[in-house]
């Protein structure tokens, strides 16, 4: 407990830095949703020319390391003279990067409902938008809703990886307290635990969400 | 259109209520439907039969433009479903706004019922009417209930469908449909997915229907229910209508061969 003590004023610091963590995980995940869930509506109804625009996006997206991705866009951006503050930089990156992982969660979700159910919205006369408002969407949804949880996740431990462009976060603090302490361990482990807590209560609510919406199944 | 004009039996009509004629379907070079015209009298209940295969299914689905076909045309009660002929005599297709609203006047009964999982009974049954009809919640809450009373499932109107048996989810899908009000039903094989001992209840509420007058299709395996119910029987096979009559004359007299072994081999299956 010793060696512990010591730090405890740090991880106030390290706190600050999970709630900038959290500030800009939950500040890409909206456009990110958003995003993808238009590119996969584009997807599924769009035409041919947009949707081979879609599927090149998701293709090349894919196979892109994120870190590669920040780096590239962190040097790419000054030089044509946007001047965007380098948090949305960051932002605009994750959201453009989880928005293709999150549009395929989405159009799975869209595709694995049987067509029957899509004949029966017909055949009452629904017009295409209020079948796809009641009755494909809430289905779909609660489908989509299992992965992507897992990418939110996924987005909240990538932002881990911007302090490769400066941006202050956990893990930066983390490294920050580490050179003046040089306690990497307590600091580490303290830092694992904080994004520990964070995935695992979304998690959590993920999974109370399924079992709220998932009356009737 | 209120619920009395489009139940009332109207024989001395002119007009049918639905009226198909030469009806083309192709699946890529699969022709599965070679030219079929069915006209079907206001009040009339013609049931359809055949072997697996012989386009029942697909001829339904034709009628409300589930599926598309390419030659011929639909109308019900006069209105052109899906294709218009122009002056120059060629099809031109509906725009999806008025194919919606003609689909409006067909009810459709699946055999895998087809019910929205998310919504409960009630709201499967108001759903359309309230959104696509624009009726007031309350006046379709009470018609909903009504028709439920009529296919005797009262009590299940907050149940979700997955805590319904499949014989009760058919008689909501019958329900559903009938909620808006349809000029036609249309059955496809709707009692094939159900235990034995539920086929009776939803047979029941279909003949029911048939007797308050309602215009319908039904595409079926029961022959009792064909010989009992059915003012004309349809013979398909290949893609094309080979007969068609009054139950009691085709069950007792095929005039074709097909239909005469159909019958045998139905006959020795089921031993009616
Ligand atoms: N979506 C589809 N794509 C391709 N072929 C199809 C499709 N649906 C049906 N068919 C073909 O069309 C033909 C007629 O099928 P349909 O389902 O209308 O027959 P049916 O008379 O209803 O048979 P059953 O008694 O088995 O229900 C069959 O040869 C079938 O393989
Ligand atoms: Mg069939």
């Amino acid at each position: 407990m010793k060696t512990f003590a010591p730090l405890l004023h740090s991880y106030w610091y390290l706190f600050r830095g999970a709630g900038m963590t959290v500030l800009m995980a939950t500040t890409a995940v909206v456009p990110a949703t958003l995003l993808g869930a238009l590119l996969a509506l584009a997807q599924i109804f769009g035409s041919r020319a947009t949707r081979s625009a879609i599927v090149g996006y998701i293709f090349i997206i894919r196979g892109i390391p994120l870190l590669v991705l920040l780096t590239f866009v962190y040097y790419l951006l000054p030089l044509t003279g946007v001047d965007l503050p380098p948090f949305w930089g960051v932002v605009l990156v994750l959201a453009c990067y989880y928005a293709a992982f999150m549009s395929e969660a989405f159009r799975a979700g869209i595709l694995s409902l049987p067509q029957a159910q899509w004949d029966a919205a017909k055949s009452l006369g629904m017009s295409r938008r209020l079948m796809l408002r009641i009755v494909i969407f809430p289905q779909a949804l609660r489908l989509a809703a299992p992965p992507f949880i897992n990418l939110c996740i996924n987005l909240i431990k990538a932002t881990s990886l911007v302090s490769i462009v400066g941006l202050w976060e956990l893990t930066m603090a983390s490294r920050e307290v580490v050179e003046r302490t040089l306690a990497p361990f307590q600091i580490f482990l303290a830092a694992a635990a904080m994004y520990f807590c964070i995935c695992y209560a979304l998690a959590l609510y993920g999974k109370y969400l399924e079992r709220r919406v998932l009356v009737g199944h | 259109m209120n619920a009395e004009s489009s139940l009332a039996t109207d024989v001395t009509s002119p007009r049918p209520m639905l009226d198909m004629s030469g009806i083309v379907k192709r699946f890529g070079a699969n022709e599965v439907l070679r030219g079929v015209s069915l006209q079907v009298a206001r009040g009339e209940t013609v049931v359809v039969i055949g072997p697996s295969g012989s386009g029942k299914t697909t001829l339904l689905r034709c009628v409300n433009l589930l599926e598309d076909y390419q030659q011929g045309t639909v109308a019900v009660d006069g209105e052109p479903v899906g294709y218009v002929m122009d002056r120059g005599g060629q099809r031109q297709r509906m725009a999806e706004r008025e194919i919606a609203a003609a689909r409006e006047k067909i009810g459709i009964v699946f055999q895998s019922y087809n019910l929205f999982p998310h919504m409960t009974v009630l709201q499967n049954i108001v759903a359309a009417p309230i959104r696509v009809r624009g009726i007031p919640r309350p006046k379709a809450e009470q018609r909903a209930r009504d028709l439920l009373a009529m296919v005797g499932l009262s009590e299940k109107a907050d149940a979700y469908p997955a805590r319904l048996s499949g014989g009760q989810q058919q008689r909501v899908a019958i329900a559903r449909a009938l909620a808006m009000d349809p000029k036609i039903m249309l059955f496809d094989e709707v009692t094939s997915a159900l235990d034995p001992e539920l086929v009776g209840e939803v047979l029941a509420a279909m003949q029911q229907l048939a007797r308050d007058g309602m215009t319908m299709i039904v595409v079926t395996h029961e022959m009792s229910f064909a010989r009992d119910v059915a003012d004309r029987v349809v013979f398909m096979d290949g893609g094309v209508i080979v007969e068609q009559g009054a139950p009691e004359e085709m069950f007792a007299s095929p005039r074709t061969d097909r239909v005469r072994q159909f019958l045998k081999r139905y006959n020795d299956r089921y031993r009616i």
